[in-house]
């Protein structure tokens, strides 16, 4: 079931330090989100659904529960014949000394043997902690139209707030002329996604030459595509319209959970024409309690709510009881909220009780709590 | 590891439930808003180690076939283990020639070709949960040829209408199988568990079609209650038997009894089902939900009391939903009221404004259903 010959390297190897107690254990792409989901789930199920048959998972720090998640290719749907996830980790080789990647270029440069057995012509580049949903495909048709060397997607983004991000400035046609990393005095709004198309074969030259590069960063944005721009490399950029988010603290990863409760909402994980998959867990249905008083939230299958849930979401096999109060939380699988106890402005990290009467957060805190820790 | 394969067979002719049963096959029936009634008696086999099952079908087999898929869902070892659907012969004269025994005839050579030594035959239309690695070593042990399972009741009278029930002595040997003609209050209901070896069921099978062609396997064995050494044993716990679309209504109502749901469901002992990739369900402002089963990828904008909701259904602003089953993918339109109602798959309600059944005796609305 050979689709289009291209070919997606995931990369999932960042800790996400500003998460804090999240991101201890696992890796970012693997954190919680939306109820059911890791980060990761966007990326994979994005790939899915447009087509990409191969995906190389590229992973590094604390890799081993996002290693054998990543790797059941048939979540996805990534499991027929010629298709599969394949997770890719620093690896010993013949040759060559046996080190970590030293940035998001040299994950792709230790991996083009990898890439070559696939014999793929074009290479797209994605990170695994952005949460989005977009069509691929029709991002390789408008690389293969505008006759790029490289594509790169980017978001319109507020201009007060253009100085945060990576920014291209474009001619008409879409062409990228200039690439500025957070610039003082934005001269543009487009914000670079770290999604990029590239040719393989041109990518690959580049790949060589930048490992033996001592000066280079080995990064996308830092180097490979600043020396595409001075070669004169035709680069576009790809405008991307709908929801995306990039949830680097624990507020933005709060208010990206918040911005599912929203009628109508950008993402809409309802849509039965672009699934996110992910990992299917046997559990009841949920089951809303005579005590329960719940409002405005996001609730997955396995819940028990006995008690008041408003603007929260949780996720798998949550426990609320009777007469305790939830509000404006991110309730985490198996949280346990005891009798009386009442929650406010915070995530709270899987498996973690918090006990009868407690009181947990700050309906008027300025930032959200992480707990992570029982709470007696 | 469970030393026997499972077969899990379909209704009897004495499994009537109205409606439902007219699109799919009692197995199919949706369940407690996720599940199908046959996900319970193959996860049950699973969940004991049984690696090969076979499951009988007859009729409008098309929902049955797309649930059950490979059986990857169901934790059946995906090289070792087994899912088996073995459809019945097709050109069948009448309903009445289209039992169990003609299946297993006609099936004949994938059950000969099973390797493990002992069967363990279960129904599609009941739900229990239970150990069968347990039972199969009780079976061993006590030396009978038959084991079967029974649950007492003391409701026959007003339910189980024609479901077998076990007339034994105080050693618990099966003195004869009869049928519930609601006469008494309290019988041992069959749960139509069978455990015996595979050779013996062989037999039996063939010894049925050539005594009668109107034979169910369960004729067979009250045949034999004085020739063989037919054992019973009771099932404690929930319960439900669907023969009928008042016991489907009412089973689906008793698990909102939090604790009787709990009996079922065993954090150790999951029910598999096939997964819909669904979201999560989204509760809005104008929601009000209690005592309620809730699946996944469901809008609630309405009231909802005492109601078991399937996946992906939409409850609009100002609905009001009480004691209700609505299947997967209803839609429930603005300021809609119903109450004591049976919802079948697909169906949307939105211009008639009032629907209302007799509690215990629920209405029923079609599959697709436009109201």
């Amino acid at each position: 079931m050979r689709q289009n010959n291209m070919l997606a390297m995931i990369l999932a190897g960042g800790r996400g330090t500003r998460l804090e107690a999240l991101t201890k254990k696992i890796a970012k792409p693997a954190v919680y989100y939306g109820g059911k989901y890791r980060i990761i789930d966007f990326p994979l199920s994005n790939c899915a659904n447009s087509n990409i048959n191969v995906v190389g998972v590229l992973t590094q720090y604390e890799s081993v529960l996002l290693n054998s998640y990543s790797a059941a290719g048939s979540r996805w749907g990534l499991d027929a014949r010629d298709s599969g996830v394949f997770v890719l980790p620093p690896r010993e080789k013949d040759g060559a000394a046996f080190d970590v990647y030293r940035g998001t270029a040299d994950a792709i440069s230790q991996n083009i043997d990898f890439i070559d057995s696939h014999s793929p012509d074009y290479v797209l580049i994605l990170s695994g902690d952005h949460i989005y949903k977009m069509d691929y495909s029709k991002m390789l048709s408008y690389h293969r139209q505008s006759n790029a060397d490289a594509t790169i997607a980017v978001l319109p983004v507020p201009m007060k707030e253009a100085s945060r991000f990576g920014i291209m400035n474009t001619n008409e046609e879409g062409q990228i002329v200039e690439f500025e990393e957070k610039p003082e005095h934005p001269k543009s709004n487009l914000a670079s996604m770290g999604i990029y198309i590239f040719d393989w074969k041109q990518l690959r030259k580049m790949l060589v030459a930048d490992m033996d590069n001592p000066d280079s960063n080995h990064d996308f944005g830092k180097d490979i595509i600043p020396t595409m721009l001075n070669d004169g490399k035709r680069l576009f950029a790809y405008q991307f319209k709908g929801y995306w988010k990039d949830v680097g603290t624990i507020d933005s990863l709060w208010e990206a959970n918040m911005d599912l409760l929203s009628k109508n909402n950008e993402l809409d994980l309802n849509d039965a024409s672009w699934k996110i998959y992910t990992e299917d867990v046997a559990t009841v249905p949920q089951y809303i309690g005579k005590n329960a008083d719940v409002d405005n939230s996001y609730i997955n299958q396995g819940c028990i709510v006995d008690g008041k849930v408003k603007n929260s979401v949780l996720f798998t096999s949550v426990k609320v009881a009777k007469d305790a109060c939830v509000e404006d939380a991110v309730l985490m699988p198996n949280v346990e909220i005891g009798e009386g106890a009442t929650v406010h402005r915070v995530i709270i990290a899987q498996g973690v009780k918090v006990d009868p009467g407690a009181v947990v957060g700050d309906p008027n805190s300025e930032h959200i709590e992480l707990v992570s820790k029982r709470v007696r | 590891m469970c030393n026997a394969f499972g077969i899990v067979n379909f209704a009897g002719l004495n499994v009537k439930i109205k409606g439902l049963q007219d699109y799919r096959p009692a197995g199919a029936i949706s369940f407690l808003g996720r599940y199908r009634l046959i996900d319970f008696p193959i996860s049950n086999l699973s969940n004991s180690g049984v690696n090969h099952i076979q499951v009988h079908i007859k009729d409008k087999p098309r929902s049955l076939i797309e649930h059950l898929g490979t059986g990857r869902h169901y934790n059946i070892n995906s090289k070792r283990g087994k899912l088996h659907i073995l459809p019945a012969k097709s050109d069948v004269e009448s309903e009445f020639y289209n039992h169990d025994i003609a299946c297993y005839m006609y099936n004949m050579r994938a059950i000969e070709q099973v390797s493990y030594p002992y069967v363990i035959l279960v129904p599609s239309h009941m739900i229990y949960r239970m150990d069968f690695a347990d039972l199969l070593d009780r079976h061993i042990e006590s030396g009978a040829d038959i084991t079967m399972v029974y649950q007492s009741v003391d409701n026959a009278k007003e339910a189980y209408t024609d479901c077998d029930v076990l007339n034994l002595n105080k050693q618990k040997g099966v003195l004869s199988i009869e049928k519930n003609r609601g006469n008494y209050k309290t019988r041992n209901i069959s749960l139509e568990t069978y455990v015996l070896s595979k050779e013996l069921f062989m037999d039996l099978v063939k010894q049925a079609a050539n005594t009668s062609s109107l034979y169910w396997f369960r004729d067979i064995v009250n045949d034999q209650c004085s020739e063989l050494d037919i054992r019973a044993v009771s099932h404690r716990g929930f319960f439900a038997c669907i023969n009928d679309f008042k016991s489907y209504f009412e089973a689906n109502m008793s698990l909102l009894d939090y604790d009787k749901a709990m009996d079922l469901f065993d954090d150790e002992w999951l029910i598999y089902t096939r997964t819909n990739d669904s979201c999560p369900t989204q509760y809005y402002p104008t929601s009000k939900v209690q005592n309620s089963f809730v699946s996944n990828g469901c809008t609630i904008e309405g009231t909802v009391e005492n109601c078991v909701i399937g996946r992906g259904c939409t409850l609009k602003k100002g609905s009001v939903i009480k004691n209700c089953v609505i299947s997967p993918g209803v839609t429930i339109g603005e300021d809609v009221h119903i109450e004591n109602v049976v919802v079948d798959k697909n169906a949307r309600v939105s211009r008639k404004k009032e629907l209302i059944g007799e509690p215990g005796n629920p209405m029923y609305v079609k599959r697709d259903d436009l109201i």
